[in-house]
């Protein structure tokens, strides 16, 4: 058969795409050896392009063609595409014999809610997914461990045990997310583009050069608490120290006992904000307590002092049991940590929530009704001092939030607009990174988990038509989203 | 529809009731309650299936009504009727029950909040029980809020009727609107008046709204109350004359 190339090449494309379902595999082979015939073209290209289209016959018949053109290729040892021709027979081989394992495993039900999930399956090499991921659960990972979540885990849920999340994060959850966690009995994070670029900062840092500030930034109920979460939750995989603040707005209004500091007489104490944080950290910070030493003496009152070389636990210990010392146990810890973490004994994250309030204006007054002004209170003054990038060992990941501010308004979501003036150049320089609402896979994903978990009980929420709607209503914003499938 | 009141305006003799809206529309004369439509105006058509029909697929009295309607009257749609389909008449109707001075927005955050308080402890039950419990626990709050308003509606009711200079509380059998008003402003008057003044209206309703569902509760004992009323009373259902 003597025809032009590119004829051939699109005739035959055009009738092994349209055939396949009429003719038997049998046939489809013939008709490939009859258009492999070596009068008809050298073209690599094309013998490439057949293999592709045969490879969803489950049969090794797909390998006809290749033993035929190398055979021939035998007969004209001048040509370069032999070696061409051998990759492509083993390529051919490794893939068929995976395809026909793989093919088993996928189901039409799953084509039809993964959409964009599908092809990606099967062009992406199959062994990186977890090996019993159940092929039904489009929405779930089993892949536990933050480290190794890469971009094909992308908008899918993964679970933290409960255990860890009562060390990592005692009451500081946002309130929403600790409901569903309660009635799900389960903690799913999504994982998320933001949260996986900030991990492969995390991973590739240098501790020898001064902390790194990620700020993660975007309008409201976009998920840049979880995201902060999910960077906590593989911090503490790898054995870091968290020293996590999780709302630093609550510092900043509504504090019922405000006391002129020991300390410093300008600057005012927070007892019980101080003391709550401290029992925290040492929920999360269990093991860290015993080995830090600190490297001061410190007095405490008439009777009690802690000396230089004893545990960073005692600290803690006399913030938490003499309430009136918690702020300055705090300011105490922050400064040993931060002096100590250069020298290499652990990795330092500073996770700050909210860190817009350090900048902003407060909602507190003194007896005499004047405001107090953010510096004058001692707890924001050493957070600002942790928050500088004049230590190393470690990195410092930050959350802007216009949700719990005082006296911002509320579509400010930028850097520049929620931190004014002061804060952004106190942070400058920063890696801002911006969490915006659920892609299309993304919010597949979450309806599909809610599916799951049955929590979406209305029966018209699982046809089409809801699905649009809730896109629609929601815009693809998580907060949104969790919200109106709150009482759906 | 029920028919429209008027208020006269000074000067003028009040018509008598029953008189259709059409001859009123006289200078002076106000209407204060009742539709302004006339009888030709059809109500809207808000099913989005209805229109999405191809023109093959109609049947000739489907193509006739389509026809219709291009040339009829219809009266326009109210605001809160949507063509959502999560949209429930029986929870738009409770919705309005519930609001105060026009508080929409007040009126349906707290109907969600109920709903998802009903799912949130419907699913704290069905995680602590047994798998042959499983089956019979039902999680959809819209199931559980239409079954325990069913399960409130009285099927008899009493009525004051003037004989000989006296009331008497008369048996009488109810229609289903008024049915369902009832059971609908009892369990509002429920949760409002007999809750402590921390306790939330949400939490308080889906409370209610459970023990109704199972047939419990002081909802559902006022139904009763009203049946025993009722049976007391029966020598004096000869008074009712409809």
């Amino acid at each position: 058969m003597v025809c032009p190339q590119g004829f051939t090449a699109s005739v035959t494309l055009t009738l092994v795409l349209l055939l396949p379902s009429m003719l038997t595999e049998w046939q489809l082979s013939v008709l490939v050896l009859l258009y492999t015939s070596p009068t008809c073209n050298e073209d690599e290209n094309l013998s490439v392009s057949l293999a592709a289209i045969c490879f969803p016959l489950k049969s090794l018949l797909c390998l006809l063609p290749f033993l035929y053109i190398f055979l021939v290729r035998i007969h004209h040892p001048g040509d370069s595409s032999l070696s061409t021709v051998f990759q492509i027979a083993a390529v051919m081989l490794t893939r068929t014999s995976r395809l026909v394992s793989g093919a088993r495993r996928l189901d039409p039900g799953r084509l039809l809610h993964a959409g964009s999930q599908a092809p990606q399956s099967l062009a992406a090499p199959l062994d990186n997914q977890a090996p019993d991921d159940s092929p039904r659960a489009v929405s779930r990972t089993s892949e536990k461990d933050p480290a190794r979540h890469g971009e094909q885990h992308e908008g899918l849920h993964y679970n933290i045990p409960l255990q860890d999340m009562r060390t990592l994060f005692p009451h500081s959850l946002p309130p929403r997310f600790s409901m569903q966690v309660k009635t799900f009995s389960e903690a799913c994070l999504m994982v998320r583009k933001p949260a996986l670029e900030l991990l492969h900062y995390l991973k590739n840092t240098n501790f020898a050069h001064p902390a790194v500030r990620y700020v993660l930034y975007g309008e409201k109920g976009t998920g840049k608490t979880l995201s902060l979460c999910h960077v906590i939750h593989f911090c503490a995989k790898q054995d870091w120290l968290i020293l996590h603040v999780p709302d630093a707005h609550l510092w900043v209004k509504s504090c019922r006992s405000l006391l002129p500091s020991t300390y410093n007489k300008q600057r005012l104490d927070q007892p019980a904000e101080a003391s709550i944080w401290l029992k925290n950290f040492k929920t999360t910070n269990e093991r860290f307590l015993s080995q830090i030493k600190v490297q001061e003496k410190y007095v405490w009152n008439k009777r009690e002092s802690t000396e230089k070389g004893s545990p960073l636990g005692e600290v803690v210990e006399q913030g938490i049991m003499r309430v009136k010392n918690a702020t300055d146990a705090v300011g105490v810890v922050l400064r040993e940590l931060k002096g100590q973490s250069s020298l290499g004994g652990f990795r330092l994250l500073v996770a700050v929530d909210g860190v817009n309030a350090l900048w902003g204006k407060t909602t507190l007054k003194r007896e005499d009704k004047s405001l107090v002004a953010p510096e004058e209170l001692a707890l924001v003054h050493n957070l600002r001092k942790m928050v500088k990038n004049d230590w190393h060992g470690g990195t410092i990941v930050l959350t802007l939030s216009q949700t719990g501010s005082v006296f911002k308004p509320r579509k400010a979501y930028l850097p520049q607009e929620l931190l004014g003036k002061e804060g952004f150049d106190a942070l400058d320089p920063f890696i801002p990174i911006l969490v915006s609402n659920y892609s299309p896979k993304e919010f597949e994903s979450c309806i599909q988990y809610y599916l799951e978990n049955s929590w979406l009980q209305h029966e018209k929420a699982h046809t089409e038509e809801g699905k649009k709607e809730l896109l629609f209503l929601s815009n693809a914003n998580p907060g949104q989203l969790e919200r109106l499938c709150a009482h759906l | 529809m029920a028919a429209p009141a008027v208020k006269a305006a000074r000067g003028w003799p009040v018509l008598a009731l029953g008189v259709r809206n059409r001859l009123l529309r006289f200078p002076g004369l106000t209407q204060v309650r009742g539709s302004r439509y006339g009888p030709e105006y059809k109500d809207p058509q808000v099913d989005k299936e209805y229109y999405r029909k191809p023109l093959a697929e109609l049947t000739e009295e489907e193509k006739y009504e389509r026809e219709l309607r291009k040339t009829q009257h219809i009266k326009a749609a109210p605001a809160s009727k949507t063509s959502s389909v999560f949209e429930d008449p029986v929870i738009s109707k409770f919705t309005n029950m519930i609001m105060k001075g026009g508080n929409k927005v007040l009126a349906r955050s707290l109907m969600a909040q109920t709903l998802e308080a009903v799912k949130r402890k419907q699913f704290e039950k069905y995680h602590a029980a047994s798998a042959e419990e499983r089956t019979s626990i039902e999680r959809n709050p819209y199931t559980i809020f239409h079954q325990a308003l069913k399960n409130c509606e009285p099927v008899i009711g009493l009525v004051p009727i003037l004989r000989g200079g006296h009331f008497y509380q008369v048996p009488v059998p109810l229609a289903d609107r008024r049915r369902r008003f009832l059971a609908m402003k009892w369990m509002i008057t429920e949760c409002r008046e007999k809750k402590h003044r921390r306790v939330l209206m949400p939490e308080k309703l889906s409370h209610e709204l459970l023990e109704a569902f199972h047939n419990q509760g002081p909802v559902i004992k006022k139904k009763h109350d009203m049946h025993k009323m009722a049976e007391a009373n029966r020598a004096l259902a000869h008074y009712r004359w409809w």
